[in-house]
């Protein structure tokens, strides 16, 4: 606080009186010296004022503003300082003036008039500063939370590891390119990209070089392909959104220069990585396309790619989607058609070669599809071993066979063997022998009238339980034979361990018989293929024989026994049966 | 979308702060119908409420004073709300135009007036921070630009211990300021405390304080002095805050009326 000149030194009793009034009235910050020191100052002003004539209101404005300036200022700080000056002010000096009441009562008046304008000039500022103090906090709040929700967007929309947008954003962004106002006539297109045997990165050098080496891949793609979207869907799976195309080149273009970044090797963490990808590839009008179509259409056509060998891009190709449909329509349909009776048997008659006498049949199913029509095993077949239905179908085939043979032995004369085709699933599966025992016994079908057809690429892994099972099943008495040999591996090793007692030989070995300069290998490998198996103690039935003249030859190298439609079509039991009676 | 824990608060004036409510029991108008309700409800059931305030302002005052006069040049002053009248900076500078000053405070509005009252001055900044967080107020940039920890700094916790709870342990939030200061510094601490009243008046006070959206825990004498651990106290000790070094006999009357204890304490060589 300054002191003004000419002030006393020690404050007067009266400034200690006022001092004291209105201590506490509001925070004070100073000293209690320094406030008597100031309203010491302000008390000889009152007394001049008091004094002075012409009576003067401007001290009582000033005296009133400087206490509030010196933050005296509240309703009961004014208050007091009227009460202390009307009170003790004439006394204390000992003042002596004309009218003093009279002027007292002015200069009070003038004094709580100074005050309350100065007070209420404050009052104002400090509340337009306290607003204005709070809309500034406000619109900051407001700006960080739309930055923190920018922020949460993008995380919501983007992929941590990659920077990539992630699905989320892309089906946005395909959704939005497909239902755009007025862009029915334009063309979108998206490549569905993957990582060939990426898992092998993974599995061999750890997740954190295949979250690298995903990283690494993603940022080439990114900077490849400019403008278009990149999203990462997950795992190793990436997809580029090609809003407007001009037709399937710019997207076939786009799908080469993606493959060739991904293409160039990668130094990810001293390791040089060289990796491919698989691209699957739709375009289409976008009226009309929806997104989930389309990534369906994508992730068939990328497994394309993929079952071609990878490293490659494919087209999208309707109607072979439309035939893949309808194949696992096909395939889907079987239990229902186990269970309407729609699949049946037909036989064909594998022929002894020494005296023409019908020594088994093959059992091959047929499917009376009600839309389809008779439909071949081909048809079905391998989409049932794919599906694993397989050996729900493979078991009624063996169940229906047996059934079937075993009532052609009431004839009387010797009846033929029945042959019945297993797949892999079915060697493979645990309860095989049993299976084959209790049809056995519930049909009563001597076991050596039953034959067990297996490929060799069955017997290719090296587990133990199957050659266990087909074991005991040859103890038993059930023929073992190997169907399509000479085609497969031809692995000798397993004829040494297996219980077999046939070899059928591929129909093609036999077709060659027929051309006179391929016809002599492929009757030498015949007939070398006839000497080993007898020397092995098996029998050998030649398949696919069409002709008379094959027939004679086949006969002259030793074969035992044939099978094709020289010796008879596959036709019903029956019809097979009225040949032999 | 559930928002993430890192989306900031909206500005609320509905709401009472407790930095505006005190600004109203020192007599300043920087409040708003909340706060003052909030504070007119606390005068109802604590009458000494603006006297509290005060003698805690003065005390501030007298201790800012006092480190400014024994060479202190840089304060941090934790909890510093409203600057309304009186403010460490105006104390300081006084003495010495180049005395450095970083406030710190939690509430957003509290911390956009003192920038306000502070533009232009490059002596002093405010920083919007938590008391909790003392790591995160020793690494702000402006507080690391402003004050230079290899030489002593007066800490400031005036009048808002009180509003941490036991569980969020006070001791180990001092001890991670102190463990930042140099040698020479200073820790001014002030909060209100319960220490000589009967466990009945202790448990009337706490219900009383209860009733307020800002509960205050209160701290005996005993449990303040401890707090100043690793610091020598200053004369005399953690005292109601009128008694601590008053510039006249007389305003240090009826002391514990002021329910606001307080000390200074001096960081070792």
């Amino acid at each position: 606080m300054t002191e003004s000149p000419g002030a006393t030194p020690h404050p007067g009793t009266f400034a200690r009186a006022w001092a004291k009034a209105v201590s506490g009235t509001s925070y004070l910050p100073m000293t209690q010296a320094q406030l008597e020191s100031l309203l010491d100052r302000l008390t000889a002003e009152l007394a001049s004022a008091l004094l002075t004539e012409p009576f003067d209101l401007r001290a009582g404005h000033r005296v009133g503003a400087e206490l509030v300036a010196a933050h005296i200022a509240s309703a009961e700080g004014l208050g007091r300082t009227v009460e202390v000056i009307q009170l003790r002010l004439v006394r204390d000096l000992g003042l002596v003036a004309e009218e003093v009441e009279d002027r007292m009562a002015r200069l009070l008046a003038a004094v709580a008039t100074g005050y309350a304008r100065a007070l209420r000039d404050r009052t104002l500022d400090e509340q337009e500063s306290i607003r204005r103090a709070a809309m500034r906090a406000r619109t900051q709040a407001e700006r960080a939370l739309r930055a923190s929700e920018a922020r949460f967007r993008h995380q919501a929309t983007h992929d941590p590891l990659t920077g990539l947008p992630n699905r989320t954003l892309f089906t946005e962004r395909l959704t939005a390119a497909l239902n755009e106002p007025g862009r029915g006539a334009q063309r979108v297109g998206v490549c569905f990209l993957d990582l060939d045997r990426f898992k092998v990165v993974n599995d061999t050098l750890g997740h954190q070089i295949g979250d690298l080496l995903l990283a690494t891949v993603a940022e080439r793609l990114r900077k490849a392909m400019g403008e278009h979207l990149v999203a990462r869907l997950g795992g190793d799976e990436f997809v580029i959104l090609v809003e407007q195309t001009a037709g399937t080149d710019d997207m076939v273009a786009l799908a080469e220069t993606a493959l060739a970044a991904v293409r160039t090797p990668a130094l990810v963490d001293g390791h040089e990585l060289q990796i491919s990808a698989s691209i699957g590839i739709v375009e289409r009008q976008v009226a009309g396309a929806n997104p989930t179509d389309l990534m369906r259409a994508a992730d068939s056509t990328l497994h394309w790619a993929k079952s071609a060998g990878g490293a490659r891009w494919a087209l999208y190709d309707a109607e072979r989607n439309q035939r893949e449909l309808a194949r696992y329509a096909l395939s889907a349909a079987i239990p229902a058609a186990l269970e309407r009776g729609e699949f049946y048997l037909d036989y064909q008659p594998l022929t002894s070669l020494r005296d023409g006498s019908l020594v088994g049949v093959e059992a091959l199913v047929r499917w009376r599809h009600p839309e389809l029509g008779v439909l071949r095993p081909d048809s079905f077949i391998g989409l049932a071993e794919e599906t694993g239905l397989i050996v729900q179908l493979g078991g009624w085939v063996l169940a229906e066979a047996c059934r079937e043979a075993e009532a052609w032995s009431a004839g009387g004369a010797a009846a033929p063997f029945v042959s019945v085709n297993l797949a892999v699933r079915q060697v493979h599966r645990p309860g095989l022998v049993q299976e084959v025992r209790a049809l056995l016994r519930q049909t009563g079908l001597p076991p050596e009238r039953l034959q067990l057809e297996i490929t060799e690429s069955t017997m290719m892994s090296t587990a133990e339980e199957p050659v266990r099972a087909l074991r005991v099943l040859a103890d038993l008495g059930v023929r073992i034979a190997i169907d399509d040999f000479g085609t497969g591996y031809s692995n000798l090793a397993y004829l040494r361990d297996l219980p077999v007692t046939e070899l059928k030989v591929a129909g093609e070995f036999v077709a060659g018989l027929r051309s006179s300069s391929v016809g002599r290998t492929d009757e030498r490998i015949l007939a070398s293929l006839v000497s080993l198996a007898h020397a092995l103690d098996l029998t050998v039935t030649a398949e696919g024989v069409e002709t008379a003249g094959q027939a004679e030859r086949l006969r002259a190298i030793g074969c035992d026994a044939a099978q094709g439609w020289h010796f008879g079509r596959p036709a019903p039991a029956d019809r097979i049966m009225a040949r032999i009676r | 979308m559930q928002r993430p824990d890192w989306a900031p608060d909206t500005i609320d004036i509905e709401r009472p702060s407790v930095a505006r409510m005190y600004d109203y029991y020192l007599g300043g108008s920087h409040n708003f119908a909340a706060d003052r309700a909030a504070a007119q409800a606390m005068v109802a059931a604590v009458p000494e409420a603006p006297l509290m305030a005060q003698a805690n302002r003065a005390f501030l005052r007298r201790a800012v004073h006092h480190l400014a006069e024994a060479g202190i040049r840089q304060f941090l002053d934790i909890g510093s709300g409203i600057p309304t009248v009186g403010n460490v900076h105006e104390i300081a500078q006084q003495l010495d135009p180049r005395s450095r000053v970083v406030y710190v405070d939690v509430d957003p509005v509290a911390v956009a007036h003192s920038r306000e009252i502070l533009a232009g001055n490059e002596q002093a900044t405010v920083v919007q921070e938590d008391l909790r967080h003392p790591e995160a107020i020793l690494a702000h940039p402006d507080v690391r630009e402003l004050l230079d920890l290899s030489q002593p700094v007066a800490v400031m916790v005036v009048a808002v211990l009180h509003f941490v709870s036991d569980d969020d342990r006070p001791a180990e939030l001092l001890r991670t300021l102190r463990d930042a200061l140099a040698p020479g510094s200073y820790l001014v601490l002030s909060q209100a405390s319960d220490d000589g009243r009967s466990e009945d008046e202790r448990a009337e006070a706490e219900r009383v304080y209860q009733r307020t959206d800002n509960p205050l825990w209160v701290r005996s004498r005993a449990e303040l002095t401890a707090l100043f651990d690793g610091f020598e106290l200053l004369d005399p000790g953690v005292v109601w805050v009128p008694q601590w070094r008053p510039d006249t006999p007389e305003s240090a009357e009826d002391a514990e009326r002021a329910v606001f204890m307080g000390g200074v304490g001096r960081l070792g060589d």
